[in-house]
């Protein structure tokens, strides 16, 4: 392209050279690039707004209605989210317990996958032959669809002779009769969890082990001369240097676990009776099931005060680490 | 301490160590692995060998549970709609979301920094929050039970990511690159093309899996927005077949496999940029 200053075709520089007036008041105003960047943004905004945006504010305006598949709305103000809250109502006490099966759910996830992820990565961060052979092995799940994981731990948790679960119960003489890992209120939430983590650690090994691989090697040389011991090392070079990585992780995970449905659809369908209704579930129940979309609208969005208090802090991290 | 006992107790411990490493590994690779240790095996049993006498392994290994989803079900048409959708999805992601990374991480105008928040932040709203209206502005589109429909939905998720991915990347080019393309005459478009694009060409073929392997698994959007038969993709398909059949287990874990290996093979082949690609944006700086 050399020699083209000189060609007939005009470039952006030459333009820059003699602008008009006008032109050089809205670049002042709008950036130097301004025109170029918004014709390159045009698609992803049609995409941000459309589908995104505007059906986030749609949402809203379905939660101030009563408002039916193929009927036209009505306003109720805040009548949904008062049901939910105090309503002496199927529904309400519905929401209301899965209030508490959300966080339990949740929390009991998110902890058992930091802990399995972070030995998971401490393990493979070790120097042993083989290790991106193991390393491979052990993020598989991580790579199979959510929608068939699900239904694999539906068919071990199988609730007769032939789930796997149970066939070696019964085979060990450990149990003397058939365990209802699904259909018993109380095991069926702890089963789920299970599921959930079985997918959902390798993200957080992943993420783990690429943190720690950034933490300099000298960091823990130094420690080692000074006598620290394997213990004091993880919490004083490992931890300090994952704290990023933590955070993110933590906040990313949470949002999608807590908002997912897969593995309870699957699993349990959010019963025995109420014992796994996460609050997903039950926007899918409502909304989608009994077609209540005024309702079911109203479920994600009283839990949405937590993950824009996320999404709020996890954007701030996540353009940092771009800087 | 002797050297000898300093020798002993080092050895002692390292075999300590080593024990904790394998022992754990062991552990893990069992977890990860035995489900799906459970579902081929399921799969090459026999409807008698899984319901009546079952066993840890496959007595006699049959392709029969694989050859009943291929051709007895309508397993087949649902992968052929699960691979349309998703490679139109990763085309359009990357047509639109790279551009946009471009203008972001590139171009100087004002709102730009407005701009890649909102691209980060539409990337993490959940897809609970969207579901409901979005299934009311499809059916006032007439884009529900339409593979069209699924491919306007994935776009959702598939954009801010593509976007985001991409800012990373090219924020990692020197500018002076493509300074150097405009001073010779080349526009912003050509720049992007001809200068940008080449570089980051690793970068953007770990997006397109990205995307493609996100789409591929999806299940919510497909689960609500498709009803029709002739439409769905295999995730949705998958809970037919399981909710259809009195013992569909065998060709339920068959189709399972088959669904699998896509994503599978992806992770396989490219672990190493898509370990890397997943980790770039938290543990970079």
């Amino acid at each position: 392209m050399a020699g083209s200053e000189s060609s007939a075709t005009v470039s952006p520089r030459e333009l820059g050279e003699a602008p008009a007036q006008w032109m050089l008041a809205t670049r002042r105003v709008l950036g130097r690039d301004w025109a170029s960047a918004w014709l390159f943004l045009l698609p992803a905004l049609i995409v941000l707004v459309g589908l995104i945006a505007y059906p986030f504010f749609a949402a809203i305006l379905l939660s101030f209605q009563n408002k039916l598949v193929g009927r036209p709305g009505v306003w109720v103000g805040l009548d949904n989210y008062a049901n939910f809250l105090f309503g002496n109502t199927p529904t309400g006490q519905q929401f209301r317990s899965s209030v508490v099966v959300s966080f339990v759910y949740t929390f009991a996830a998110i902890a058992a996958k930091f802990v399995l992820g972070m030995l998971a990565a401490l393990l493979l961060n070790e120097k042993f032959p083989g290790r991106m052979f193991f390393r491979a092995l052990i993020f598989v799940p991580w790579a199979i669809p959510s929608i068939i994981s699900a239904f694999t731990w539906q068919w071990m948790y199988a609730g007769s002779k032939y789930g796997l679960f149970n066939m070696i119960l019964v085979k060990t003489g450990i149990a003397p009769e058939m365990v209802q890992w699904l259909a018993n209120p109380k095991l069926a939430l702890w089963s789920s969890v299970v599921a959930v983590v079985w997918a959902g650690m390798p993200f957080w090994a992943m993420m783990f082990l690429a943190g720690m691989q950034a933490i300099p090697a000298e960091l823990y040389e130094a420690a080692s001369i000074d006598g620290a011991s394997v213990i004091q090392r993880f919490r004083h070079v490992t931890l300090p240097g994952l704290d990023n990585v933590i955070a993110i992780t933590f906040m990313m995970s949470t949002i999608w676990t807590a908002n997912s449905l897969t593995f309870v659809y699957v699993l349990t369908g959010g019963g025995p009776g109420n014992a796994t209704m996460i609050f997903p579930m039950l926007t899918y129940q409502l909304g989608i099931a009994t077609q209540q979309l005024g309702r079911g609208a109203t479920v994600p969005l009283m839990f949405m005060p937590f993950f824009l208090i996320m999404i709020y802090f996890l954007t701030k991290r996540m353009l940092a680490t771009q800087r | 301490m002797s050297a000898s006992a300093l020798q002993h107790s080092k050895r002692r411990r390292s075999f300590g160590r080593q024990l904790v490493l394998w022992g754990g590994l062991v552990f893990f690779v069992v977890w990860s692995l035995f489900p799906i240790y459970w579902m081929l095996v399921t799969a090459l049993k026999t409807n008698l060998a899984i319901y009546r006498d079952a066993s840890l392994w496959p007595a006699q290994p049959v392709l029969e549970q694989f050859s009943k989803a291929l051709f007895q079900t309508n397993f087949l048409m649902y992968l052929r709609n699960s691979l349309t959708v998703t490679i139109v999805v990763t085309v359009l992601a990357m047509i639109i979301g790279v551009p946009a990374a471009y203008a972001i991480s590139r171009l100087s105008f004002r709102g730009r920094s407005l701009m890649a928040r909102s691209v980060v932040i539409t990337y993490l709203v959940p897809a609970s929050v969207l579901f409901i209206p979005l299934f009311q502005v499809l059916s006032e589109l007439g884009l529900i039970d339409r593979l069209e429909g699924l491919v306007v939905a994935y776009l959702i998720f598939t954009v801010p990511f593509s976007a985001w991915m991409m800012m990373g990347y090219m924020l990692d080019i020197p500018v002076e690159l493509d300074e150097a393309a405009l001073v010779d005459g080349c526009n912003r478009l050509q720049s992007l093309i001809y200068i940008m694009l080449p570089l980051v060409l690793p970068a953007l073929a770990v997006v397109a899996l990205f995307a493609f392997t996100n789409s591929w698994n999806e299940f919510l959007y497909a689960m609500v927005f498709i009803g029709r038969d002739s439409q769905k993709t295999f995730t949705v398909g998958l809970i037919g077949l399981a909710r259809g059949d009195t013992f569909p287990w065998g060709v339920m874990m068959a189709a399972a496999l088959m669904g699998s290996i896509p994503p599978v093979l992806i992770y396989i082949v490219s672990q190493k940029w898509v370990v890397s690609g997943l980790s770039a944006g938290a543990v970079k700086g």
